[in-house]
């Protein structure tokens, strides 16, 4: 019998309330109070969430974003701005020590993007690996990735885009150069792209989640079994939304 | 002194720079390190912030000092280099 692990799938939330619930699946396995856990979930409201490291001001239009009900939220993770709306999000936590995870980083990233890109195969799509944490399809970049190591617990999360529309992801991302704009915008949209642009069809998440739920189990050869949050989890979820990410001091700390 | 600097790093990811300096020595007074970089443990960019006051904006004083919060603090930095650090640094300097 393989190795099982958790399926969580939590549905569409606020930035605030799914950086929050990936922190507390980190701190719950981190005290071996779970097993490794695999999360599948969209964002409601649209958001943007930007790396550990960016300067907030750089990178939101954070009256834009008010204007149009944009949230945005900083992660513990480092890495890129990203829109996030219409596509699916996973998460993996999963103990530093575990015989599948790589313990160097790049390679961990490579690994765990295997997952993703075995689910993007069981919807036809082919894809390679972009290191350091894109996955790209005929060349354009259909999935984002960042990864953290805390109390010895690994958390990769990244998107996997079912559809992008660059326009109003432009309308709340800030440039560095505002004369450019336009030809900025005309080069992203060469250099992205979505399941439903390379299918030619509508994808529901259902179907993506599906798909990446065979990637993961056949990527690590586990079996995924639907589970809940523990009562632990939502009480650390709570409180990481509460004291930390909807916090002023923690989006606005660069 | 204020000034800012962008560095694209090679083969690696995006660096900003925001740096406060007194002219009349070239030290550093005030910095702040950000980008869509990675570095583990990510608070070490705090620190590395912290400790680099009172650091020369002189390229091998500065990549010294730079190599030595590395490896003090067992940093490691993906997409960014201590080599493209003291770059983005140092071209804050007018």
């Amino acid at each position: 019998m393989s190795e099982q692990w958790r399926l969580l799938q939590t549905g569409y939330s606020t930035a605030f309330e799914n950086m929050a619930v990936d922190r507390a699946i980190l701190v719950a396995n981190s005290r071996g109070a779970i097993p490794p856990t695999v999360r599948f979930y969209g964002w409601s409201p649209p958001a943007i969430s930007i790396g550990y490291f960016q300067s907030i001001a750089d990178e939101i239009d954070l009256n834009a974003c008010d204007d149009l009900g944009v949230d945005y939220v900083r992660r513990i993770t480092g890495g890129g701005a990203v829109f996030h709306e219409d596509e699916l999000t996973y998460s993996i936590v999963v103990p530093e020590s575990h015989p599948k995870i790589p313990k160097n980083i790049m390679k961990s990233y490579g690994r765990i993007c295997g997952a993703v890109m075995n689910g993007l195969r069981q919807l036809g799509i082919d894809s390679n690996y972009a290191p350091i944490n894109d996955i790209v399809s005929r060349g354009q970049k259909i999935s984002g990735n960042a990864q953290t190591r805390k109390c010895n617990t690994v958390l990769q999360h990244g998107t996997v885009l079912m559809d992008v529309d660059v326009d109003k992801m432009f309308l709340v991302l800030k440039v560095p150069n505002e004369k450019i704009k336009d030809k900025l915008i005309a080069d992203v949209k060469q250099r992205v792209t979505s399941i439903q642009r390379i299918l030619g069809t509508e994808v529901s998440f259902g179907q993506v989640a599906r798909a990446m739920k065979r990637g993961f189990e056949e990527e690590f050869q586990v079996e995924l079994i639907d589970g809940t949050l523990s009562l632990e989890e939502r009480s650390l979820a709570k409180q990481f939304e509460k004291e930390c990410f909807s916090r002023k001091e923690w989006n606005h700390k660069r | 002194m204020q000034s800012r600097s962008v560095y694209k790093v090679p083969q690696g990811k995006l660096l900003k720079i925001s740096l406060e300096y007194d002219t009349t020595n070239n030290v550093i007074t005030n910095i702040q390190i950000t980008g869509d970089f990675f570095a583990y443990p990510e608070e070490a960019i705090e620190l590395m912030e912290i400790q680099l006051k009172n650091t020369t904006l002189e390229p091998e004083q500065l990549q010294k000092k730079i190599s030595s919060i590395i490896a003090e603090y067992h940093i490691e930095f993906i997409g960014l280099t201590a080599e493209g650090l003291t770059h983005g640094i140092l071209m804050c300097r007018s």
